[in-house]
């Protein structure tokens, strides 16, 4: 029997994978935006708050060893919230995901396929999901766990690629615009985070069950390092983010790296790391989403439905009329998702579960 | 059968991919593109621009197999913008411009007068247009600027363009100025944006300077210090230089810029204060008063020990700036009699250089304060850490304000001998 269980290792690549995938397009000059030069102290408050909010998910699961979010529904309030939370599940990874796709495109259009229709340059992405959905989880995490470094590696290169443009005042005032906004308000950054949804689904996935927590609290603190840098970067190498809307801010930073007159334009480098990355993510987001179907709709075998998601994805892509409404939609609205989903019905069916196992056990011992 | 339809499938979607992408590589095929290298933009009389763009052609061969010097294309066209100025270069010449290897972006001093911001955001909206390529105001026309700027030791104007800025390394006579650096100035509410100073020498100084030819029939300012006062070589600016030769364009001196319009000019001896405080030199070579003798002045060539410290304060509401800059310097300059190697001289000399340079330093943080109210270096991005919140910085107006800045500059420097000889 093929062994269809993820490691330790593998379960953490994708969790960071899902968290560094949305850097790529907005997310680092979006926090920028909300906590000005605040921003490093908002991540380190943000990261500690989803470290604990991730230690939270694990003591929740600890008595549903094996199960996930949908299980845990189905335990809850029966096969009709087990539905319910599945179509919330499925629909929150797929317009994530395709409104990610969207942005990134509308980004690719713009520097290398100005001639060609987005319609296009999305279709080409959902193609390779296609074909990669068409293998096993097990093996899109494999491949994920190659290319994943790559990006890291990317990021960190961009960083120090980009030194010697830093101008580390920029940081100050280092509570931005006050306490109560890096603090308070910038709480909604948490939705940088957003790939917490991955704990709700991987529990039944892993090889190793008790090394949940160490998964948890190890995906989100090296996504969190990533992002400090992915923040940092932009911060201290420009001024003009927190006045003006550039398509992918990481590219930008990306084109000022040049090493004398040889190694120029590197950008292409990082665009294409960085292409990598975003099938990664939406092969994860097509794969999440036939795993919570085919447990919603209670079907044996994944295989005959495994090309719908990816369309779905493609539908979403396709929905947003121009950038100002993908942008809207990729900044806004997917901020208010991932708070409801995530950080809000997630939990909350964890804690009500847990309630009702701990008043099942009460009655037991009565 | 089932696999027949999916080949068939994946066949009919390959070509419907290659349909789709095909217009994209096409236009960026060499053979529908033509290469810009430089962009000049001037004012008109008949319109709100006038673009001119230098194109360059490849290389071309003789029969003996040697490279010979690219010929460049420039062409002018009269209009509303720069992206219309494009569209219309593009009808004229049958080709696509790409601005993807531009390396250098002249505006006239006339135009800057006006604001470039416009132009400048248009630019950066391109996404051709690297962020690297140099900005230069020029103090004649920005077409005559290039028409006149020759690649006399490179055989590409392209690499010409791209290195042309390299000696503020050495020298700190000119600087290395990009469009990508001034958009992000443009949009900075603690720093103001910078040019490099351009224009065309005209072949007679504006300083007393005689001048003597030399084997290449090109002319330079007679080297004879003992006749010139020390500040008088390095007093010079692009225009006004006693520099003559086959490259007529010139690059010296900083164009200052508060908001989007131009407000000044600094000499070369400012932007070598200028590049001391951002800590973008390598080393430069400065004429002191000699301490033995008043009407002579001693070449020392210096170099930073470490980087400028610069603090800043807000005292009374006033900004209180404080630089400390540290040099370690070697004397160029010998004679018959001198000598190196006491000690007390070299400390006279020392405090010599540290005097010049803090008075130097002082008018240029001065001059960019009270003159032109135009934070250029940055001081703002010091004193941000004296501001509790972001929105307190903003309020407190620091464009408006650094004009009130106090200047406490040290300099220390440490002249150590001569080169070969002491």
């Amino acid at each position: 029997m093929p062994d269809t269980k993820i490691s330790t290792k593998e379960a953490i690549m994708l969790i960071i994978s899902i968290i560094i995938s949305h850097t790529i397009v907005t997310l680092p000059a979006t926090l920028l935006k909300n906590s000005k030069s605040g921003v490093i102290l908002n991540v380190i408050f943000i990261s500690i708050l989803a470290l604990i909010v991730a230690y939270i998910i694990y003591l929740l699961f600890k008595k549903f060893q094996g199960e996930d979010i949908i299980d845990i529904s189905n335990y809850l309030g029966g096969p009709f919230l087990k539905n319910i939370i599945g179509v919330i599940f499925i629909t929150y990874f797929v317009s994530t995901g395709g409104i990610l796709l969207r942005n990134f495109a509308e980004g690719l259009k713009v520097i290398y396929f100005p001639n060609t229709n987005i319609l296009y340059i999305i279709l080409s992405f959902i193609i390779t999901i296609c074909i990669t959905t068409s293998f096993t989880f097990k093996s899109n995490i494999k491949v994920i766990s190659i290319i994943l470094p790559i990006v890291i590696i990317s990021i960190i290169f961009l960083f120090i690629g980009n030194l010697p443009q830093f101008n580390f005042n920029q940081m100050f005032p280092l509570l931005g615009d006050g306490f109560y906004n890096t603090f308070v308000t910038g709480l909604g950054n948490i939705v940088a985070f957003g790939g917490i949804s991955c704990l709700y689904i991987i529990p039944p996935m892993l090889k190793n069950p008790e090394d949940f927590k160490k998964i948890a609290l190890t995906g989100i603190g090296i996504s969190a390092i990533y992002l400090v840098l992915c923040v940092a970067t932009l911060l201290f190498m420009f001024s003009f983010f927190l006045y003006v809307d550039e398509i992918l801010p990481l590219y930008t930073a990306a084109s000022y790296i040049e090493y004398g007159s040889f190694f120029q334009r590197l950008d292409s480098l990082f665009l294409l790391a960085w292409m990598l990355e975003i099938c990664c993510y939406l092969t994860i987001c097509s794969q999440f989403s036939c795993i919570v179907f085919k447990k919603v709709a209670n079907l044996k075998y994944e295989k005959p439905i495994k090309l719908i998601f990816p369309f779905l994805i493609f539908s979403f892509a396709l929905l947003p009329k121009n950038v100002a409404i993908s942008r809207f939609l990729g900044d806004t609205l997917y901020r208010y998702v991932v708070l409801f989903v995530v950080f809000g019905l997630g939990l909350l069916i964890l804690i009500l579960a847990n309630i009702k196992k701990k008043k099942e056990e009460h009655l037991n011992e009565k | 059968m089932k696999s027949k339809i999916f080949k068939f499938f994946i066949i009919i979607v390959l070509i419907m991919l290659i349909i789709a992408f095909n217009s994209s590589y096409k236009s960026l095929s060499l053979s529908n593109i033509s290469i810009v290298v430089a962009m000049a933009i001037d004012t008109s009389d008949s319109n709100n621009m006038r673009v001119t763009f230098q194109f360059t052609k490849p290389t071309s061969t003789s029969d003996t197999g040697s490279n010979e010097e690219s010929p460049s294309i420039i062409n002018s066209v009269d209009a509303s913008s720069i992206s219309s100025a494009i569209n219309l270069m593009n009808a004229y010449i049958g080709k696509k411009l790409t601005l993807s290897h531009c390396k250098l972006i002249v505006f006239s001093e006339e135009f800057a007068q006006k604001g470039i911001s416009d132009e400048v955001f248009t630019l950066m909206n391109d996404n051709q247009v690297r962020p690297s390529t140099n900005i230069v105001i020029s103090k004649c026309t920005a077409k005559y600027y290039i028409e006149n700027s020759k690649p006399i030791f490179d055989s590409l104007i392209s690499k010409y363009y791209e290195t042309y800025a390299n000696s503020s390394q050495y020298t700190g006579y000119t600087t290395e100025a990009t469009i990508g650096d001034f958009f992000n100035s443009l949009n900075c509410k603690s720093c103001e944006p910078y040019a490099i100073l351009g224009g065309i020498n005209s072949g007679t100084s504006t300083s007393n300077s005689s001048s003597i030819t030399n084997s290449n029939s090109n002319t330079i300012s007679e080297a004879n210090t003992s006749s010139v006062p020390s500040e008088q070589d390095s007093n010079i600016k692009s225009n006004e230089s006693a520099i003559t030769g086959h490259i007529k364009s010139e690059n010296i001196g900083l164009a200052v810029f508060k908001g989007d319009k131009i407000v000044g000019e600094l000499t070369a001896i400012e932007n070598l204060a200028f590049l001391c405080t951002k800590n973008e030199i390598d080393g430069f070579l400065v004429s002191v008063p000699d301490p033995q003798d008043e009407n002579k002045s001693i070449d020392v060539y210096l170099t930073p020990q470490k980087k400028s410290k610069m603090s800043t304060k807000i005292v009374n509401g006033s900004p209180y700036v404080t630089i400390e800059y540290s040099f370690t310097g070697r004397i160029y300059s010998m004679s018959s009699n001198s000598d190196y190697l006491d000690d007390n001289m070299l400390t006279e000399i020392s405090n010599t250089c540290d005097a010049y340079l803090e008075s130097v330093f002082s008018s240029f943080f001065y001059k960019t304060a009270k003159i032109f109210n135009s934070d250029i270096v940055g001081v703002g991005k010091s004193a941000l850490s004296s501001f509790r919140t972001s929105s307190d910085f903003e309020n407190y107006n620091w464009e408006e304000n650094y004009k009130n800045s106090f200047f406490d500059i040290t300099v220390n420097s440490n002249v150590k001998s001569g080169f070969l000889l002491m």
